[in-house]
């Protein structure tokens, strides 16, 4: 019994881990570099999501006492979150990647400049909201029961819908990268984007789309995590994008099937630490990391890295 | 100015000058910060645990100091020459997330241990100086000597090497240099300086903790670099000074000093791409400061320099 609620929670955890991955994985795969501001998109998303659904920001910001006029239920709120997560990512990609990549210059330098405007992001939500920690309520979920029973295992309800509306973006994103027109565009642009525009396609608009896509997975992943364990401050984010970036290594940068695989794996792993050592919980992300790196730097579906002369 | 901060600042450009040393090499290394926590762990152990270390007059000794940097920088120079072959073999990005895998685990294994003083960390570090004064003074004295043997290091066989594989790793293998071993020592030395410039900083900090060595840290460092410039070795001391003094200078806009930290941050790769210091910046100051340009660059650059 125990074995599937652990089961289920690992599941539940990797398949969100796995979401906000492959944001990472689609801006790295048109642009070749890591945009390190999709941690504090995520605490956006989170944020976004707690706003909506009518909550109200706490003491300490400057929006203190604020409350929206509307209170949305959980299923609205958090795509619309999502959306919301989706303009501020293509506003990053406007002001930190774009003027970058017209000069033709070095990826490391985005690095950088993606890592201010994420700096920039968490500091405006500490401003604006405090540095206090929120909870999405669980009754905002209407009248489901708080907890289900699966063969006589008891499980939350949020760890089944966490991992239904992830396997559900999952799949919508593997069936349009493969099956649709815009969608293979993309992959040539990931391909090569010099050729891929001279074949007729636009890739700064490919581009633009792999943001505004990237932004809504790590809001709404950002939205279900709040939901789950709650929003524990602007700085929440920033461990989950490091252990995403380990999730995307693992199953091989660039690889959309890579970064679900690596997310389940590193979920379940963790999922699986015994509570008395919980502390070691982060370290196991981090060293499956390195353990990929050394054995096999491609992750597990990969290409090969080949020497360019 | 505030000799508090100038020991941060100090302290900054040394640890920037530690990610450089790689990056002079073409190696993306942001392992720098665990190196550095090494460093003020075994600071913070020795003083606090061995009597003699912390001695009995107002301050501790000076000889323990050094002797304290020596054992710091070694531990973390010897951990670097452990790890360095098998995570050097991976290029660019890949090795970047390596080694911020690395601080992640030191960081976790120093939150997890006891005698290390899991979350809260080690207090009451005794003082080698009695003012902050006495910090920069010899905290000046280490960077100055670091910056001239980075100097020398550009006219040496090993900082022609190491040029050499920046522009080109492969053609760099196939006129004769050893890569794996240049990189190698490029790691090994960043190492040395993160960890000695750690056990200064658990000192100057009283108190040192798990924190300290985390992944804002290696953005930070590594922001040091590419805001100054990653061509010479003044582009990182710039960067370390600049950067590291600006929340503090910023603190009359109250709130919203991050903020523009973080503009900053963003702003500079977009406008100054190569780095605030660049040898060709230099050059256009005057005669004199063309001198050290050319200094600085190390060499007349051939046709071949991308």
């Amino acid at each position: 019994m125990q074995l599937i609620q652990l089961l289920l929670n690992g599941l539940s955890l990797g398949a969100v881990y796995a979401l906000f991955a492959l944001g990472y994985t689609l801006v790295f795969s048109v642009l070749g570099v890591i945009n390190f501001s999709h941690g504090a998109v995520f605490t956006l998303g989170a944020y976004f999501t707690y706003l909506l659904i009518g909550g109200q920001a706490g003491a300490n910001g400057l929006l203190a006492g604020l409350q929206l006029p509307v209170a949305l239920p959980f299923a609205l709120a958090l795509p619309l979150a999502g959306l919301a997560s989706a303009l501020v990512a293509l506003l990053i990609e406007r002001v930190a990647f774009r003027p970058l990549r017209q000069r033709g210059a070095d990826s490391l330098l985005a690095l950088i400049s993606s890592l201010g405007a994420g700096v920039i992001l968490v500091n405006l939500i500490q401003l604006l909201m405090g540095a206090e920690s929120y909870a999405i309520p669980i009754g905002t979920l209407g009248t489901l029961p708080a907890a289900l029973s699966f063969g006589g295992a008891q499980v939350r309800t949020v760890q089944v819908l966490l991992l239904a509306i992830s396997l559900l973006l999952l799949l919508l994103l593997s069936v349009w990268l493969e099956g649709s027109r815009s969608g293979k565009a993309l992959q040539a642009v990931s391909e090569d984007p010099v050729t891929a525009q001279l074949l007729g396609i636009d890739s700064d608009g490919m581009i633009r789309l792999a943001f505004g896509i990237s932004g809504f997975l790590a809001g709404v992943s950002g939205g279900l995590v709040g939901l789950s364990v709650s929003i524990a401050g602007p700085y929440f984010g920033i461990s989950y994008g490091l252990k995403a970036l380990g999730v995307l290594v693992l199953g091989g940068l660039g690889s959309v099937p890579g970064a679900m695989l690596g997310g389940l794996i590193i979920g379940l792993a963790e999922a699986f630490v015994p509570a008395e050592w919980s502390g070691w919980k982060d370290a196991v992300a981090y060293g499956f990391l390195f353990l990929i790196l050394v054995l096999r730097p491609q992750g597990l579906l990969g290409k090969p890295l080949g020497t360019k002369v | 100015m505030d000799a508090g901060l100038l020991e941060q600042m100090l302290i900054g450009a040394l640890l920037a000058l530690s990610v450089y040393l790689p990056l002079r090499c073409g190696q993306l290394s942001l392992a720098t910060p665990g190196f550095f926590a090494i460093g003020g762990t075994v600071a913070a152990l020795l003083s606090t645990r061995i009597p003699s270390f912390a001695g009995t007059g107002a301050t501790s000794p000076l000889p323990a100091l050094l002797l304290e940097m020596t054992l710091g920088g070694l531990l973390a120079a010897l951990l670097a020459l452990a790890i360095g072959g098998t995570v050097l073999r991976l290029r660019g990005i890949y090795l970047a997330i390596a080694t911020i895998a690395l601080v992640e685990i030191l960081r976790v294994i120093t939150l997890n241990l006891s005698f290390t003083g899991g979350a809260l960390g080690i207090f009451g570090i005794p003082q080698p100086f009695a003012t902050a004064s006495g910090y920069a003074g010899f905290t000046l004295v280490l960077l100055a000597l670091v910056c001239w043997l980075c100097a020398r290091l550009e006219q040496l066989r090993l900082g022609r090497a190491m040029a050499a594989i920046r522009d080109d790793e492969l053609a760099a293998a196939c006129v004769g240099i050893d890569t794996a071993q240049v990189k190698l020592q490029a790691f090994v030395l960043s190492a040395l300086l993160a960890g000695l410039t750690g056990v200064l900083a658990a000192h100057f900090l009283n108190s040192w903790n798990a924190k300290v060595g985390s992944f804002d840290a290696s953005i930070t460092t590594l922001a040091f670099v590419v805001f100054g410039g990653s061509r010479t070795w003044l582009g990182p001391v710039i960067g370390g000074l600049v950067l590291t003094a600006l929340p503090e200078l910023l603190r009359p806009v109250g709130d919203l000093r991050l903020i523009v930290f973080g503009l900053v941050i963003l702003l500079g790769p977009v406008l100054f791409p190569q780095g605030l210091i660049t040898p060709q910046r230099l050059q256009g100051l005057g005669p004199w400061v063309a001198g050290l340009g050319q200094q600085l660059r190390g060499r007349v650059p051939g046709p071949w320099r991308r």
